[in-house]
């Protein structure tokens, strides 16, 4: 096994790393504001990448053209799923979250079976099949790009809540609610501006991960983990975190199965986030007595 | 505290409740006879062990810890008693000098031993995965466990020599199939859901799952060893899980890395759920409600049916059914943990108490 190897395989867990970065920071945003874990969250990501899929085919749009798309159709998907159903049990039992997440894990991925067959499928972008070639390392272009669009996605989020006022609302309300409320934020809109921005990132990290990968309905379950488990490998809440979280996520997941085999990868990095929560059950840099 | 139990027992095999119990399971065995349809029986086996499976989770939350991975215990206590049973069928057999064990009291015996092996290693597995999850809530327990089954799935796969990985195997046949075992099934259901009744609502056992799941920290302040309780938990509902497991890869005749599978990690919380969490019976109805929905829709004139129907809306997709069953569950979850979060149980408690309800808010109106 030569350098160039490790080089390129350092290189995709980088690409795979910002899929889930994007992701991740999704569910981060919803943990930090509205205290609720939404184990559905990889189900949008995977309507996400079927509607870019169904974009490009039946209206022959540039894929990346089509994730902006997708984008805004899986934010107001978002919403109804938050009006509907989480609204309605915020303050209950913290396990009713997760019954109503496995609901809708069930409803997503079964309607999106009805809908879209259960062949799998693959976006083809622009750029299909062209190669960077840099001397001894060769990697595809869509992974470059992928690369590009987390960070530009990153950044604009970082402006949106350091900058803006409705930013500015998110962080007073996931610091203390009731706090937030009595300064005239009007919290139930915050929450909904929160959800659907995390159901946004998520469409986005969808369409990404079907130019990278082919998918099916199913493929929506073993994200959303890795999600969860980059946010406790970098902190609740904090997205630089996340950052670091998921880049370490995808380095580890692509070493385990270059030197293991492929089944392995999901089983490592598992393995990882079981003796992380269990020496440290908040996470690394999670905050104690919560 | 031993006299104490065994007093509770007796005042409890003369109580009411401990009669419609039985009499319900009398009737259940029974049922059979009547109508012999064998798809009505396969039905009615598949509820019967879902049940056990359903009323161990259900255990388990009822200590206030929520799994998404029991799928690993049932898968183990399957494969366990799975690969055990046949060793030791044939070692009986090449001693007797036959070709296989002949169905018999020997072999029914086994089922029955192998039955229990395969809970008491789930529950050895359950006391290690436990000593883990202790510390570890809500969510953050949720994630461990469904991580141990991820792990567990994809491990399993890879030990072909011990599990025959994603091919699987049959077990041997101990009891025959159809009314025998279906009886075998209905009495292992009694005597577990029975045990998980007494533990639940008549040892002080119950007492100290309740409180953990009220509030840990109050729990602990008031002498509770809060560790040492939910590890019990833990270890009792691992070996209903196992036992549960065993019982379904004998029924269904094979077994392969796909028992692991989410699917099978979410179902008894779904059935639990949708019954009634904490409650005995709500388990069994869950389990009823989800498994006829699945099986009806899968039935293949049903699935006919729904082809006609529909397919020519879903064209991407040969059978409508089973997609469409679980969107039915997905359904009836979310509404049920939205308008009836203590479960379908509750609808007959309040149909009890209005009338009650009634006649003693008639003298406060009286004062008023």
């Amino acid at each position: 096994m030569d350098i160039s190897t490790i080089i390129l395989t350092l290189v995709w867990g980088v690409a795979i790393g910002c899929v889930y970065i994007l992701l991740a920071t999704g569910l981060n945003i919803i943990f930090g504001v509205m205290k609720l874990v939404n184990f559905a969250h990889g189900q949008l990501l995977m309507i996400g990448a079927y509607l870019t899929w169904t974009l490009t085919v039946t209206f022959g749009l540039n894929a990346y053209l089509a994730i902006v798309f997708t984008m805004p159709i899986v934010a107001v998907l978002g919403i109804a799923v938050e009006r509907l159903t989480f609204r309605r049990i915020l303050g209950t039992d913290k396990l009713n979250e997760i019954f109503i997440s496995l609901g809708l894990i069930y409803i997503f991925e079964n309607v999106a079976l009805l809908i879209w067959g259960d062949r799998s499928k693959q976006i083809i972008s622009p750029f299909n099949n062209m190669i960077l070639d840099l001397s001894s390392i060769s990697i595809t272009y869509d992974r470059v790009v992928a690369v590009v669009v987390v960070v530009l996605a990153l950044v604009a989020f970082g402006l949106l809540i350091k900058k803006t006022k409705i930013g500015l609302a998110m962080q007073a309300t996931s610091q203390k609610d009731t706090a937030a409320q009595l300064m005239g934020v009007n919290i139930e809109k915050i929450y909904m501006i929160t959800f659907a921005l995390g159901a946004a990132l998520a469409a986005c990290a969808g369409g990404l991960y079907g130019i990278i990968f082919s998918f099916n309905y199913q493929i929506g379950a073993m994200p959303t983990i890795i999600g969860f488990a980059i946010i406790i490998l970098g902190g609740l809440g904090s997205i630089k975190g996340a950052i670091v979280g998921g880049l370490l996520y995808g380095i580890a997941e692509q070493l385990a199965t270059l030197f293991l085999g492929g089944i392995w990868g999901s089983a490592v990095a598992f393995a990882l986030l079981i003796v992380v929560l269990i020496v440290r059950p908040k996470g690394i840099f999670g905050v104690k007595g919560e | 505290m031993n006299n104490m139990n065994t007093q509770k027992i007796s005042q409890f095999v003369r109580s009411k409740a401990f009669l419609v119990i039985v009499g319900c399971f009398a009737i259940l065995a029974l049922v059979p006879l009547f109508i012999t349809d064998n798809f009505f029986l396969t039905l009615l086996t598949l509820i019967i062990i879902f049940s056990i499976y359903a009323s161990s989770w259900n255990l388990l939350a009822s200590s206030g810890q929520g799994s998404l991975g029991h799928a690993v215990f049932l898968g183990i206590g399957g494969f366990a008693s799975a690969m055990i049973g046949g060793s030791i069928a044939t070692a009986l057999a090449a001693l007797s000098g036959l070709d296989r064990l002949p169905i018999g009291v020997a072999s029914v015996t086994l089922q029955v031993l192998v039955m229990i092996l395969g809970g008491l290693i789930s529950a050895g597995l359950g006391l290690l995965i436990g000593l883990a999850c202790v510390r570890l809530k809500a969510w953050y327990l949720a994630m461990v466990t469904f991580g141990f089954s991820v792990i567990v799935e994809s491990v399993s796969s890879q030990l072909d020599f011990l599990t025959h990985g994603i091919d699987g195997f049959a077990p041997a046949t101990l009891v025959p199939k159809g009314y025998p075992f279906y009886i075998l099934v209905t009495a292992s259901a009694f005597a577990s859901i029975l045990i998980m009744y007494l533990i639940m609502n008549k040892f002080r056992l119950g007492l100290a799952f309740r409180a953990i799941h009220g509030n840990e920290a109050e729990a602990k302040m008031i002498g509770i060893n809060t560790a040492k309780y939910k590890l019990i938990a833990f270890v009792i509902s691992t070996f209903f899980a196992g036992m549960a497991g065993s019982l379904y890869v004998y029924f269904i005749r094979y077994v392969d890395n796909s028992i692991f599978a989410p699917a099978n990690s979410f179902a008894p919380l779904i059935m639990a759920v949708i019954g009634g969490l904490g409650t005995v019976i709500g388990p069994i109805i869950g389990a009823g409600i989800l498994i006829s929905v699945q099986q009806l829709l899968a039935l293949p004139s049903v699935s006919e049916g729904l082809h006609g129907a529909l397919g020519g809306f879903f064209p991407g997709i040969a059978d409508v059914g089973p997609p469409l069953s679980l969107i039915i569950i997905g359904v009836i979850l979310v509404l049920i943990v939205i308008f009836m979060p203590k479960g379908v149980i509750s609808l007959y408690d309040k149909f009890n108490s209005s009338g009650e309800r009634e006649k003693k808010k008639a003298p406060e109106e009286k004062k008023k």
